[in-house]
């Protein structure tokens, strides 16, 4: 391809390709150490999740599955699933619900302190985690709110409030106001609008936020860890089931943890990269 | 127009309980616990109780105890050298993904996001397990004769935090390096190329300078990431990697004052947003040019 051009410029340019090659082998072999770096270390508790482990090495002669079926008769670890599916699923509805409430208004003329509004919603996802679930924990001393699962629903909900609401936010800005204005010259109420024009409009964002929120109430340590009474999330579960050190039980569960978040995490990209690709994609 | 005209017509009244409902939840959930937490830090503790009378007690304990300020120092350090490690390996990646094209651009994109999503717990106990003293590095370490015993060098030190953290906020160093390289237009590395520039010239005085915005957020975002982080730490640093995050995390365990936990966290929180201000003044510097 490049044999065929003529001019100085793109000759000098052909010139100059040949030279990138060391530079771009370099970037490669970086490129390939990140991915080992991301990647390698999973694959060790994945791995070792087949094989028991005996005086703290893995006794590779024989893959089992014993891990996974002891998995499915631990009941603390069942508990912790069922705890976090309850406080994901209820931190999902409540975000999603305020979120599209708040964009909303904040869509509205009669919107007031807009911005402040704003820096206050981002403001548990600006902050280092310890410092939301430290404040929540003080605050639900003071008004004398007994910590349980209904504390980490309103501490993951407070976390995961920024992401799903500048999801929904961005969709309903790039709205055409003038979908809005049919709808009322087509004598619909303001009810009927937003349910029959604006929701369909914001359900894929909806969707995508409520995915994103999923997956971060589902990894949430930090703040679960200070707000909780006795209950703890899978991640809470295994912090303390880590510090015990390195079993086979584990690495079962982080594997199928493992598992469950990239398919989350594909879902995720589905729902919300169309947005993404076309941005990215345009040079 | 906009879809902005939605809420039209509304009487007074309606207008009023919106702005009241829109308000109840980001005031009483989030503004008021860190109100309160602001104000926790002012208080103190006598014999296990917490005395509701304002001092700054905390805040001259923090500047005056020859314990706490090393430790806050030694952290920032830790956390920048977190920041430099990421950078220093975001980069390179971020610059190969600018070169591919089409799906596989996506694709690359996408495997380097993944990891953000996975569990953070995960990664660190991930990690832990390369790293321990009967991890695989030691144990690649002693097969190739390279050393003779495990080296202790990155086991439950500050040495394990930092190499924990670089290598699990990396992805976040990729994406504001690569979205500034993308604002480089096309035309300009053009136009260094046919001036004569060889590819490293142009690297070196084109690209390079026109991505430093990137590089200075993407090294405050990793800094304060790294810096809030309390979890780490506490899995992989063992008796001596003692950090900032742990320390206020011990105020409201073992050494049970709140107040002064409060006061240490007002701390962190100032040194977040200096970090996201320096950040984001980058940022801002290059939109001036």
């Amino acid at each position: 391809m490049k044999s065929t051009i003529s001019t100085p410029a793109a000759m000098h340019h052909a010139r100059t390709v040949g030279k990138t090659h060391a530079g771009s082998a370099l970037l490669v072999a970086i490129t390939a150490l990140v991915f080992v770096l991301l990647y390698g270390p999973l694959l060790v508790p994945i791995s070792s999740s087949f094989f028991t482990v005996s005086h703290g090495s893995v006794d590779w002669s024989q893959p089992t599955a014993s891990a996974y079926v002891a998995l499915t008769q631990n009941d603390s670890v069942l508990a912790a699933l069922r705890t976090t599916l309850i406080v994901g699923l209820s931190a999902v509805i409540l975000s999603v619900a305020i979120a599209t409430g708040l964009a909303l208004y904040g869509c509205s003329p009669e919107a007031k302190g807009q911005r402040f509004l704003q820096f206050v919603i981002f403001l548990p996802f600006l902050m280092p985690p310890i410092i939301t679930g430290l404040a929540l924990l003080i605050f639900f001393r003071e008004i004398n709110f007994e910590r349980s699962i209904l504390t980490v629903i309103i501490g993951h909900t407070v976390f995961v409030l920024a992401l799903v609401y500048r999801t929904i936010l961005v969709r309903l800005q790039s709205l055409s106001g003038s979908l809005v204005e049919a709808s009322y010259d087509l004598g619909a109420s303001r009810w009927q609008t937003f349910r029959l024009v604006l929701l369909p409009n914001l359900a894929g964002a909806m969707a995508g936020g409520a995915i994103l929120a999923f997956a971060l109430s589902f990894d949430e340590t930090m703040i679960t860890l200070l707000v909780t009474g006795t209950d703890s999330t899978l991640p809470v579960r295994l912090w303390a089931m880590m510090r015990l050190g390195f079993t086979p039980d584990i690495n079962a569960l982080v594997t199928l943890i493992l598992l469950f978040t990239t398919v989350l995490c594909l879902l995720a990209v589905r729902f919300v990269a169309p947005v993404k690709a076309a941005s990215g994609g345009n040079e | 127009m906009s879809a902005r005209d939605v809420i039209v017509g509304r009487s007074r009244a309606a207008a009023l309980f919106a702005t009241v409902a829109a308000y109840c939840v980001p005031l009483g959930f989030i503004l008021a616990p860190l109100a309160l937490f602001l104000t926790y830090s002012f208080f103190s503790v006598d014999h296990g109780n917490i005395v509701f009378s304002p001092t700054i007690a905390n805040y001259v304990r923090f500047f005056t105890d020859p314990v706490f300020q090393p430790i806050f120092w030694r952290t920032c350090l830790l956390c920048l050298s977190v920041a430099v490690l990421c950078v220093l390996f975001a980069y390179p990646v971020a610059l190969f993904l600018t070169g591919l094209k089409g799906r596989w651009r996506h694709v690359v994109l996408v495997l380097l996001l993944v990891p953000l999503l996975m569990s953070y717990v995960i990664k660190i106990y991930a990690v832990r397990s390369i790293l321990g003293g009967n991890g695989l590095l030691n144990r690649t370490l002693l097969a190739l004769g390279i050393i003779h015993e495990p080296s202790m060098l990155f086991v439950f030190n500050l040495n394990a935090v930092l190499l924990t953290l670089t290598v699990l906020l990396i992805p976040f160093a990729i994406l504001p390096i690569f979205l500034s390289l993308e604002t480089i237009p096309k035309a300009l590395r053009h136009a260094s190329a046919d001036l004569g520039a060889s590819d490293l010239q142009t690297f070196l005085r084109v690209v390079l300078p026109l991505s430093l915005p990137g590089v200075a957020s993407a090294m405050s975002f990793v800094f304060v990431l790294a810096i809030g982080d309390f979890l780490t730490p506490q899995m992989v640093g063992g008796q001596s990697g003692f950090t900032f995050g742990r320390i206020i995390y011990s105020q409201f365990g073992t050494a049970f004052n709140w107040p002064f936990g409060a006061a240490l966290s007002v701390i962190l929180a100032a040194t977040v947003i200096c970090a996201i201000a320096l950040g984001s003044l980058a940022e801002r510097r290059r939109t001036a040019r």
